[in-house]
Formats: C-alpha cells, structure tokens, sequence
C-alpha cells in the first residue's frame, strides 16, 4: 500500500562502516548500530533522512544470547514508512547505552522507562529515574531472569495452579513465600514513602526566588495527585507554585502499574487479547486492532474482506465516543459542573450500545482476532449504526458544537493557553489529536495506512494554532472526519466470512519482531512485539499515547496557572490504564 | 423597652434562622434535581416523596460521622472558622423586609428583624465580614489547598466587594435612602432592574462571585484545589461550611430581590387589584419567595450551564470591568436624577453597559492575536 | 433606633446558638478513631512537603491595599448618595471633583501593571 520510501535503498553501513550493519535475524528488519555511534547515526537518521518523529523506543532483553537491545522506531512527519534500529550492550551491569534525549527530546520518558524496566542505563539523560515502579524498588522487573514474589513460571498456562485439574491462587499457596525478600529491619506495615520522594523533589527546580526589588515570596510545592479529583485518576503531578503560576512541573506516575507487558509476555498470543481492553478502557477496541495489526503482520496472514470493515467501523464509533467523552470531561476540568460530560455520556451510551450487541461487552470488548473479528455483526445492530452515524451522532456533534465552541468563558480559558509549535510537537513525540492541533497533519491513517483506510474518502484534521483552543477544536474536526468515514464503510461493507482464520486457542507465530501501529483516538498505540516462534511472545512492548504525550506536559504547563495545569492534562487525553499500563 | 419587645425580636430572629435553616436543607435538594434535570438525569428521589427526606437523611449521616481534627491544624480557630461563616450567612438577612407592616395584637409589626435605616451600609458591612470564616479556615488548616483556597477567596470578595457596594450606592441614590423597607417602597411603580439594568446585572455578577457561586466558585474550585478552604474539614464541621454557603445564596438573593426586584411589592400590573401588597399583606412573603427561588434558580442554572473563570481573569474583570463600570453608572444615575429624566438613566446605563461590553470584546480580540 | 441593633444581636445570639449546637452534635455522635496517617494534613495522598501556609505572592497584599483605598472612596459615596437631592448640581460637581485624583491614581496603578495577574 505504501509506496517504499528511497532512503530504504540507501545503504546505511556504508554511510557508517564497520558501526552500523543490517539486521539479517530472520524476520527481523532494520539496522543494528553499535552504541558508540549511536549518537552520531540518530543525528543523521533526522537530519540527513529526515526521520524527525522517533514513536517508540523500548528495551528487549535478549538472555540466551546476553545482550540487551534497545529498539528505535522512527518515522518522517511526511509519511511513509519508517526505519527501526537497534543498539545493543552485553547484559552485564552497567548497561550503558548513550541516551538520544537530545536528538529527539521525546524519548524523555520511553528512555526512563527502558531504564526502569530493563536497567538500561541510558548516558546522557538528564533526569534518569525511575518512572513505573517507584525509587527504591530493587531491581529491573521485565528482565528474563527477574522474578516476582508470587513467581510460578516464565509462562502461561501455569502447571501448578491445576495439579488435578483444580485450580489453587499462588497467593493462596504462599502468602510472603519463599522468594519475598525484604531488607533487615525492613517492615512493610511501617513503611512510609518518604526517602523515594527525595529524587523527585530534588528534580523541581529551585523553589525560592527574588523579584528584583529583593521582596522574597516562597514558591510552595504541591502535590496534584495521586489522590486528586482532576488528575483523571490516580495520576501525580508534583507543581512548583509561586501564588497561582507554575513554576516548574513533574509528573508522576505508576500508581496503576501492574507490568503490563511482563504479564503480556507470560500470556499466550491470544490470551494478550482481551488484556489489551485493559490498557486504554475506553477504545478497547483500537486497542485490539494495534495488537491484531502487529501480529498479522508477523504472521503475515490477511484479514478477512467483511471484518475489515468491521474493524473501521468499530474503530471510527470508539474514536467518536472517546473524543465526545473527552470533550465533556474537559469541560469538566475548566469547571463546567458535569453538564457537558453527561451530555456526552448519553451519546457514549449509544455507541456502547452497538459495542455491547456484537461483543458482548460494552468496554472490554475483546473483539479482533487474528485475521479478523469474533462475531458478525447482526442486522439489527446494523441499524442501530446506521441510524447513529447517518442522523444522530452528526446532530449531536453539531449540537455540542453550538453549545460550547463560541462560548466567552470557554474561549478565553483556551486560547492562546499553552501554545506547543508544530517544530516542539514532531520534537515530543506527540501523537494523535495533540499533534495535529500544532499544525503537523500526520495521521496514520493516511501517512502510514493500515487496514482498509486508503479506500476512504476523509481529511486528516489539523489546526494550526496548537493551543488549548485549537486541541479543543481538533476533535471536533476527527469526530466529523470519522463519520465521514463510517458512512462510506456502512454503506461498502461487504457480506461474507469474518475470518480468514480458522477460531483456534493457539496461534503458531513465526520467530521475528514487528511493530504495528494504528491511529488511535489518543494517538499512535503501537504494539513492538518479538516472537521466537513459542506459544508467548519473547518481547511485547505497548507505546502508548497518554504516557509518549506526557513527555510534552512540564514543556507546556511551566507559566500557565494552575488551573490551566489542569485543563492542558485534561487536554493530553491521559486514561491511567494505558499510561501506567 | 418592655419584655414583648424583646419577645418579638426573639420570634422574628427564630422564624428568620428556621427559615434560613429549612431553606438552606431544601435548596441543597431543589439544586441537585434542577442540576440533575438540566443534566439529563434523575438526581435524590429516594428518600421520601421525590426525595423530600434527602436533606433530613443528609444530616443525620454528616452528625454521625467521624470528624477529623489533622493533627497540624491551630486548634481553636479551626473549630471557631466554621461558626464563624455561619453568622454572618444568617445575621446578613436581618434587614430584609418579608412583607409590609402588620397590625398584630395591637402593634405595628415590622416584617424584618431588624428596621434599621442603614439598611445598604448594614448589608455590605456584614456582607465583607462573611469572607473571614473562610480565610480563618484556609489558614488554620496548615494545608497548601486550604490557604491557596482561603488566600483567593479573600482576594476575589474584597474586589467584588467594591463594585458590590457601588450597586448599593446606585440602590441608595435612586431610592434616596438606605432603609430596606423605603427602597422596596421606592420601586412601586418601577423596579430598579428596569430603571439600571446594567447595574442590576452587575449586582447579580457580583453576588455571584460574593458567595463563591460558579462561574466564580475559586476558593473551592475542585478540579484544581481538591476543596479549597474547608479540605480539611469533615463531618457537621465541613456541613457548617455547606450550610453558609447555601444560606448566603439565599439571603443574597433575598436581598438582589429587595434591591432590584421590588422586594415584597407586587409587580406593577398588578398594582390596585386584589393580588396587590396593599390589599393583603400576606401576600408579601409569597411575592418575595417567589422572587427568591426564581433568583436560586437562575444561580443554579448558571452552575449548570458555565465552566469557571480563570483566576486572573477573574480579578481582572473585577477591577479593571465592573470597578469603572460602576462607577460611570453612579454618576450616570445622578445625572439622570439631577436632570429629572427618569429615561436618562436606562438609556444612558444601557450605553455604559454597551461600551464596556465592546471595550472588553476588542481587549480580549487584541490579546489573542498577539500571541 | 440603637434598639433595633439589640434585635440584630439577638439573632446573632440565636445563630451563634444553632452553630454551636451543630458543632457539638457532631463530636458528641461522630465515631472517633484518629490515625496517624488520617491526620495528616491532606495533599492529594501523599506526605506534604514543607508547611502549609507561608509567605505568599506579594499581589495579595497589592490588592488588599488597593482594596482599602476603594473601600474608603465608596464609604463617601454612601452619605453622599443619600444627602444627594438636598445637595442638587453643587454636590454632584463636587463628588466628580473628589473622585478625580481616585481615578488617576486608579489609572496609574492600571499602567504600572498593579492590576495583572499574569
């Protein structure tokens, strides 16, 4: 569908001799580049190639062969096809690997991550700490050879939960068992965080200063969260304040960390299905189209012509509940009492509606399937679509457009309020709305398409502005675009099978790594998974939009007032679930 | 002074509180339906008949629960802060007259606690006192929320304050007195909202932001300061807090309704016949609650319609809008009476509130196409 | 007319009576099992850092002045607007001429920034 880009032909190892080499794993794509060269091959990679947009980055723990990879995912913000490379170091401790921070800013947080996880020490990074687990944990939790306290084994299904067919909870089994260790003189009933704080307060900047004419006033440091009612859940956000404005910002997450992506790796391939609702609760849906999509692709088996369509139309109705939603919680954060967030909670309503007739579950869908969906799609629910998207969703966007868009309060809070260049948003690495409202029409349903988006008739949204106005208006925009799209696909959608697969419990995944990427309504949610041809997945890395959008947040927030720190968050469109994953 | 003085202070002061008490109980669910209505839900109708018991229910659960004292709190004004908001609240609605004079038991009774001639003066001064209570609480909690709640509540009452008190002076100019009862008098014929309606507007605006109502609900704004000044507080404590806020909205709009809608009086097309004031003067009561809940109900449907200012903006608007706005509509009304041109004044209060509005409309343009 | 003042006490004493009660109620029913977490102050969950209240932003203090110095100017407005008809032209003229050096200090203070919170 794309067309190949010519830098593909470009042959990178002899630009770099002897650093960079071609990944010729089978299949694997891509180039390896040894760490110390790394630097100079990014800088060329975005300047040269033009690469400007890096989208993911994730460490993958190689332990037969000892040696830890860190995997790079980048795009042009013109489109087309990107370029992966890896670098790698021997899995002894340091693993010492130089940081791109300052080639694209936006691996702030997937590089912390990466450390976190995997203990890759990334040089360079100019606030390396922890970001998932807190500080103080010990150890790398998605390393191979990590085991947790209630440890059984490295995968699914676990044989000792049913020794006779009957099943026994671990916990059960050993409550503190043999392998929870704490440190002497260590009780957990009496611990309090205070000492992991340390790190964290030490990152603000300095929390005192003096107005030229020597009157001294303090700056106080408040903790937004993890307790919070507007930090849409349990989400942290420690602000500098000095009297109402911000002074300097860090966020904070973790608190719904449940390693998302170990757990994923002990999973069979399709049990990671239904575990993907779990990440962005509110488009499950897009969510099992990015896993789908990734391992399709390394299967390299085609989707069924009716799911297909199936698919789009699911996606576009998830997209349009998620924008309506987000809109009216908006709202909520500049202060509006729930009005509009339960105006677009009766909409929401409907479209779970459909989602509920043909998954049987209104938002833990678990609907996509290798080579298609699970269900058809019944006459009935049909209608119900058809009667959505042809007369009511449109109405009622143009109903909330009336409503709020001119609005005197509404307009003043928005405007011109933590403006982000298209230049800053490429250079974050944000994705989605976030990035379309600062002017980059890059949407990868058109730059990059997957599924069946390049038949359809749909402009990619964007506003030139990137303030808060302008991510307000955005989703307008998309919310229009997509039922441009799914009147086109009600109206195509071809009888026939669902799925070009047979339904089966195991799935045979060829060895060999690859990244699928869709346009979800938050952003990009890509999935980087690697098989090596066993039931599980060796490596299965979720980049998701809420925590690679975040990376942006203390850029845009340094100068606003505190109540517009909560309109910008609300704005980045964060759902805890697949930020802390 | 003889002792059925005194009784019939203590009736009327009993009445007045009761009335404020049940009205408070009652308007905290007539604001959850119309909320619930306006937001395409039910809303509390559980409890009794339409949830008529919700309040009662409400109470007995907020006396039996725990109520934490944090242990960094200064004790005494903590406990003191809450008391402290309530009696102003309350003792704001003294000079409100319910309903014309009334002979009973031989003696003229007055329909207000108390008949003082400095009605206005008597209303703004205890007005200003209702913000200490919560600037009290903000800074005895010794919590970040609660100051920053108690700092911008000061702040934003004491700049509504002033063009609060310019209504008053409007009220005052056009009625030529500051008795509560002369200015309901006054508006006989025609109510001041029609006579100054930008004043009457600005009198709403601001009383909007003197009793921290939305959009102009700062010192508790949820999503940024969790619950502002009373964070810290839980159980009657934390409802002593409720319970002032709903009474000021209604003792305020008490008062907007004496000031601007005629008060007790009739509406003029019904003067001389027999729903008239004059005729029976139980009717003032009723006149004037119907006033008061039409005037609850538009507070309420604000909440419901308007996302918050910000806090600058909020500020801004106070001193650098409505301050000389103001102040241009008390030499404008003078004028007008000066000149003994009623029309003057409407016409002319009109065209202030006109300008303002433009001036605004092309600041905020200019502003957002700088950046 | 003091006695109407008495009447306002009254009801003062009433509230003050009802507040107290309800205070009272409170800690009398309310079940009592304090923890050493419960009772520290509250920050979104975690341990605050620094003490609650301290020196703030010096705009406070600019409006509070600012305040004052309105406040007084609309107190002579009051006695003003009720002498206003005895007092005819003569008076109005003399208000406006009282409120001219208000107005350009308000002015001032505008220019100068006292006035933004930005």
């Amino acid at each position: 569908m794309a067309t190949p880009a010519p830098t593909d032909t470009l042959d990178l190892a002899a630009r770099f001799p002897g650093a960079v080499t071609p990944d010729t794993r089978p299949g694997y794509t891509g180039w390896v580049v040894t760490p110390e060269k790394l630097l100079e091959f990014a800088q060329f990679v975005r300047d040269e190639l033009g690469y400007d947009y890096l989208v993911n980055l994730c460490a993958v723990d190689y332990l037969p062969e000892d040696r830890m990879e860190v995997v790079y995912n980048v795009f042009k913000t013109t489109g087309g096809p990107g370029l992966t490379f890896k670098t790698w170091a021997p899995r002894k401790d340091p693993i010492e690997i130089p940081s791109v921070v300052s080639i694209w800013p936006g691996a702030d947080f997937q590089e912390r991550e990466a450390w976190d996880l995997y203990g890759v020490r990334f040089t360079g990074h100019p606030d390396l700490r922890r970001i998932l687990m807190w500080e103080g944990f010990e150890g790398h939790p998605m390393r191979k050879d990590w085991q947790e306290p209630f440890y059984d084994e490295d995968v699914k299904p676990f044989k000792r939960r049913w020794p006779d067919g009957k099943h026994v909870y671990a916990e059960k089994r050993s409550v503190y068992g043999d392998n929870v260790y704490f440190k002497p003189g260590f009780d957990p009933e009496k611990w309090t965080p205070t000492d992991p704080e340390e790190a964290l307060y030490k990152s603000l900047k300095k929390y005192k200063t003096e107005t030229s004419d020597g009157i001294e006033t303090d700056h106080i440091i408040v903790n937004m969260g993890p307790q919070h009612p507007s930090t849409h859940g349990v989400f942290r956000a420690v602000v500098v304040l000095d009297g109402e404005t911000v002074v300097s910002l860090k966020p904070v997450m973790g608190y719904l960390h449940r390693n998302h992506e170990k757990i994923g790796e002990r999973n069979t391939w399709l049990q990671n299905m239904p575990y993907t609702d779990r990440l962005d609760y509110f488009n499950s849906m897009t969510n099992n189209w990015g896993y789908a999509l990734a391992v399709e692709k390394l299967m390299g088996i085609p989707v069924a012509e009716r799911a297909e369509y199936i698919r789009v139309i699911m996606a576009e109705l998830s997209r349009i509940q998620n924008h309506l939603i987000l809109i009216g919680m908006l709202l909520n954060d500049l202060g509006a009492y729930f009005t509009p967030a339960l105006y677009a909670f009766e909409e929401r309503e409907l479209i779970l509606d459909v989602f509920e007739a043909v998954s049987g579950s209104r938002m833990m869908c678990n609907y996509f399937r290798f080579g298609g969906v699970v269900r058809d799609i019944d006459e009935d629910s049909m209608k119900k679509i058809r009667d959505l998207v042809f007369d009511r969703l449109p109405r009622k966007i143009e109903e909330f457009d009336h409503l709020l868009t001119e609005n005197e309060i509404i307009v003043s809070r928005l405007k011109g309020v933590a403006p982000l260049s298209a230049e800053e948003a490429i250079a974050y690495s944000m994705a989605g709305p976030m990035l379309r409202a600062s002017g980059v029409p890059y949407d990868i349903r058109r730059a990059d398409p997957y599924g069946i988006y390049d038949r359809f008739d749909f402009d990619v949204a964007v506003r030139y502005n990137g303030d808060m106005y302008d991510r307000y208006l955005i989703r307008l925009d998309e919310m229009h675009q997509s039922i441009r799209i799914l009147q086109q696909a009600v109206k195509g959608i071809p009888e026939g099978p669902i799925s070009s697969q047979k339904p089966s419990y195991t799935t045979k995944v060829p060895p060999g790594e690859s990244y699928g990427r869709v346009e979800g309504p938050k952003g990009e949610l890509g999935f980087y998974i690697v098989s090596t041809g066993k039931p599980n997945p060796w490596r299965y890395h979720v980049r998701t939009p809420s925590f690679v959008n975040l990376t942006a947040l203390e850029k845009m927030c340094v100068g606003t007032k505190i109540a517009d720190f909560v309109a910008i968050l609300g704005a980045v469109d964060i759902v805890l679930g697949e930020l802390d994953r | 002074m003889d002792w059925t003085l005194f009784l019939e202070w203590l009736i009327k002061s009993l009445i007045v509180v009761l009335m404020l008490l049940v009205g408070f109980a009652y308007l905290t669910l007539f604001e959850r339906r119309v909320l619930a209505f306006m937001q395409v839900r039910i809303g509390p109708n559980r409890a009794g008949w339409q949830g008529v018991l919700q309040p009662v229910a409400d109470a007995i659960k907020l006396i039996f629960k725990e109520e934490l004292t944090p242990g960094q709190v200064f004790q005494p004004l903590f406990t003191l802060a809450p008391i402290i908001t309530v009696i102003p609240a309350v003792v704001v609605a003294a000079v409100i007259p319910w309903g014309p004079d009334v002979e009973l038991f031989g003696r003229t009774i007055k329909l207000a606690v108390a008949d003082l001639n400095l009605g206005t003066l008597y209303v703004a001064a205890v007005a200003s006192i209702a913000v200490y209570g919560i600037v009290l609480a903000g800074w005895s909690s010794n919590n970040k929320y609660a100051m920053l709640g108690g700092l911008r509540s000061s702040a934003q009452v004491i700049s509504y304050e002033l063009s609060l008190a310019l209504c008053f002076v409007l009220v005052t100019l056009m009625a030529g007195s500051m008795h509560a009862g002369e200015i309901v008098e006054a508006q006989r014929g025609l109510w001041f909202i029609v006579l100054q309606p930008v004043g009457g507007i600005v009198f709403l605006i601001a009383t909007l932001a003197e009793v921290n109502r939305a959009p102009f609900d700062m010192p508790e704004a949820e999503q940024e300061l969790t619950a502002g000044y009373h964070s810290e507080y839980s159980g009657m404590k934390f409802a002593l807090f409720f319970m002032a806020e709903y009474i000021k909205m209604i003792a305020i709009s008490a008062i907007a309704a004496t000031f601007y809608f005629g008060g007790y009086r009739e509406p003029w097309f019904l003067a001389g016949t027999w729903l008239s004031v004059d005729v029976n003067w139980w009717l003032g009561p009723i006149y004037m609650l119907i006033k008061v809940t039409a005037l609850l109900f538009f507070m309420v449907w604000i909440r419901a319609t308007l996302p918050r200012m910000r806090y600058d903006r909020l500020m801004a608007f106070g001193w650098k809008v409505l301050l000389p706005l103001m102040l241009v509509l008390v030499f404008v009304t003078a004028v007008g009476i000066l000149a003994e041109a009623w029309w003057l004044i409407p016409v002319l209060s009109l065209a202030a509130g006109a300008v303002a509005v433009f001036l605004v409309n092309q600041a905020l343009t200019k502003k957002w196409q700088r950046r | 007319m003091l006695l109407e003042y008495a009447a306002i006490a009254t009801m003062i004493l009433v509230t003050a009576l009802v507040a107290v009660i309800a205070v009272v109620l409170g800690s009398l029913f309310g079940p009592k099992r304090p923890h050493a977490r419960k009772l520290l102050p509250y920050e979104s969950g975690m341990t605050p850092i620094g003490p609650g209240t301290r020196r703030v932003p010096v705009r406070f203090y600019l409006i509070a002045v600012l305040f004052i110095l309105f406040d007084i100017e609309i107190i002579f407005f009051l006695p003003w607007a009720i002498a206003f008809r005895e007092l005819g032209w003569y008076g109005f003229w003399a208000m406006v001429v009282f409120n001219i050096p208000i107005l350009i200090g308000f002015i001032y203070e505008w220019k100068k920034g006292g006035l933004e919170w930005e």
